[in-house]
């Protein structure tokens, strides 16, 4: 979570959480940050940013991202505008999370 | 003992002390006693852990030049106002950790640590015993106390008592602390020789003088490497099996550190991997036949996917996995190939590359380790599709549907299997091979869902919404376990009875494999769990009714 809050030094997280809502995506690429290294697409499991155009990446379709943080944090100019989910989707982590029982960021099945 | 309580102590200072003495029994006095016996006046001393300054006001007293540090900052805050000003001592108290020991080098007759060690993961333990080493005066001595897993029959009762504390753990959201299992094994690597020893409980606490020694010309200390353990062989499979079995609930270990896939030299490359163990006799089996370096992180026993997306596989466990191999001194190839799926954890951008800390440059190889000799094969060519996608295929849906029978078993359904069967024998409806009858079908009908998402999955991809998968299964899972049902028993009202029940728990069952399969998103997982315990609790109380009823009719 440090680290993530080091990435994005210029705003808190509440204020990309809502930028993000406004937009009502769950991940954007920043088109003027973007250096076309084409290090997310390496690294995004399900190869989700892809090459526009104009060399740029573009996430194709951001329903389908997990929010597993991998582009984010590995980007290296911080292009990429998303908020990391702990956890990795387990019925019982969600059970325990809406009991209060679990404090703690990473899964709890 | 319950020293894994310890850290719940730590939360409040003002109490510690008395709390401590009552969990160890007083044995934490008689450890202090013994390490004041030990030390002569007119020495430095530094106490790493020193929590409340119990022990280094004691030591302080005795004459000696004692710095004291501890992480804990409400520790260290509670200690300092304790100083009374009457005592003309020298003590310093300070906020330090193990990984940045306050002193000069060659400085201290005396490192002083009490049960601390049990906090530190065994890569941690490594690089204090390291640090330390360097702070010492040549010939000074290293006095700690902590948690062994004691050895021979008293092992048994040990690992009988931790695990019933580590259940109630869980539910109080503490960090367990990690008795000390291998620590017999590092001093000597490092340099240390084992001067004198002291043992309480049948061995589960033991203080240690540990003395430095220093080999000619050599002015640093020197570094473990793990034994590796068997990859081939029934042993490993055996291990690969309990893992499968067991994967959603227990975290199963190796010894994090640096390891040997054949006969790597100054040259080979190195692979990062983590410490499950599963994963790593995967990554060593797949490695069969390259001469590679393959560093394990202390991950806590958690496969690469799960640990990066919690805080168990990060930059920070692969700096001091570094720290604590000296993998800089082993191999020069300055590259360090991790697996793709850690990106989640790892961040490159924060790293320190090729600093002194540091002098390695990261790369995220493929997702899966089978792929990992052609990727070496073929650097430094790009990786291909396949090695960078993580697809859901059939193998991987077999072996996450075996571990998710076991764990639904385990989790839900075996006590009530068992109880109900002993509430069969007592009850008059019909013979025991009826009863057994009954009982098989309800196994039957609990591993069958399994089945029908294991082959039929993919599916369900028209959505990604989980409650309408788990619609969509219940409804399958009916249909089949339906006709199914009808070959074994020829009832329609049989049938039609049960059909409730079938939907029920063909919806419970999608809906807690979610976890399963990697393209689940956390965050709709927690916004569908309300829905999905109102129709839970619906289709389950609706199915259990008739259910019921269709077993006395």
């Amino acid at each position: 979570m440090t680290e993530l809050k080091e990435n994005n030094s210029c705003c808190d997280s509440s204020s990309i959480g809502n930028f993000l809502k406004a937009l009502n995506l769950r991940i954007v690429i920043n088109p003027s940050k973007c250096i076309a290294c084409g290090l997310c697409e390496e690294i995004c499991p399900f190869g989700l940013p892809q090459k526009e155009n104009d060399g740029k990446y573009n996430i194709s379709n951001p329903q389908e991202c997990v929010e597993c943080s991998a582009c984010q944090r590995n980007c290296p100019t911080q292009a990429i505008i998303m908020q990391e989910q702990q956890g990795c989707g387990c019925l019982w982590d969600a059970r325990k999370k809406s009991k209060g029982e679990c404090l703690d960021d990473s899964c709890c099945c | 003992m319950a020293i894994t309580y310890m850290l719940k102590l730590e939360q409040q200072p003002e109490s510690y002390d008395s709390k401590f003495k009552t969990l160890t029994q007083g044995i934490n006095i008689e450890v202090h006693n013994w390490i004041l016996d030990k030390i002569a006046p007119d020495q430095s001393i530094l106490e790493v852990g020193c929590g409340t300054g119990s022990l280094a006001s004691k030591m302080a007293l005795k004459g000696s030049k004692v710095i004291a540090i501890d992480k804990n900052y409400q520790m260290i805050s509670y200690a300092i106002k304790n100083i009374s000003d009457k005592d003309n001592i020298d003590l310093l108290y300070q906020i330090g950790t193990i990984k940045n020991l306050p002193v000069p080098k060659e400085s201290q007759d005396y490192i002083v640590s009490t049960f601390m060690l049990s906090e530190l993961g065994s890569l941690e333990q490594q690089i204090f015993l390291r640090n330390s080493w360097k702070a010492l005066k040549p010939g000074g001595r290293l006095l700690i106390a902590a948690e062994f897993i004691p050895s021979g029959f008293w092992k048994i009762p040990f690992k009988a008592k931790r695990w019933f504390y580590k259940k109630k753990l869980r539910k109080f959201n503490i960090e367990k602390t990690n008795p000390l299992e291998h620590f017999y094994n590092y001093f000597n690597h490092i340099g240390f020789q084992i001067t004198d020893k002291i043992e309480w409980s049948h061995g589960s606490i033991k203080a240690l003088e540990l003395q430095k020694i220093q080999k000619k010309e050599s002015s640093q200390p020197g570094y473990y490497k793990p034994k590796k353990p068997k990859i081939k062989g029934i042993s490993s499979q055996l291990k690969i099996w309990r893992c499968l079995l067991t994967g959603q609930v227990d975290n199963v270990s190796i010894e994090p550190g640096l390891y040997k896939s054949g006969n790597p030299d100054k040259n080979s490359p190195t692979i990062a991997t983590a410490n499950y163990v599963y994963t790593f006799i995967k990554v060593m089996r797949d490695l069969d036949g390259v001469d590679a370096w393959v560093l394990c992180v202390d991950s806590n026993g958690i496969n690469v996917w799960c640990a990066a997306r919690g805080n168990d596989f990060g930059n920070n466990q692969l700096l001091e996995a570094v720290e604590a191999t000296g993998l800089q001194h082993f191999s020069e190839s300055k590259r360090i190939i991790l697996p793709q799926l850690s990106a989640g954890g790892v961040s490159k951008p924060n790293l320190p590359e090729m600093s002194e800390d540091f002098p390695f440059k990261i790369t995220f190889g493929p997702v899966w380790s089978k792929h990992l000799k052609e990727y070496l094969r073929t650097l430094p060519k790009e990786k291909s599709q396949k090695m960078k996608r993580a697809k859901f295929t059939l193998r991987h849906r077999v072996r996450a549907g075996i571990t998710h029978i076991t764990f639904l078993m385990r989790k839900i359904f075996l006590l009530p299997l068992i109880a109900l069967f002993i509430i069969f024998l007592g009850l008059d409806i019909g013979n025991l091979i009826n009863k057994i009858w009954i009982i098989s079908d309800l196994l039957l009908w609990i591993l069958f869902p399994n089945l029908i998402l294991i082959f039929f999955y993919p599916l369900s991809k028209f959505t990604r919404n989980f409650v309408i998968k788990s619609i969509f299964f219940g409804i399958i899972n009916a249909i089949l376990l339906g006709v199914i049902t009808w070959f074994l028993r020829r009832s329609i009202i049989y049938i039609s009875l049960n059909i409730a029940f079938f939907i029920w728990i063909g919806f419970f069952t999608t809906m807690s494999f979610s976890g399963n399969t990697m393209t689940t998103n956390p965050r709709e997982i927690r916004n569908e769990y309300p829905l999905f315990k109102k129709l839970n609790y619906i289709l389950f109380s609706i199915g259990l009714m008739l259910t019921i009823l269709s077993v006395f009719i």
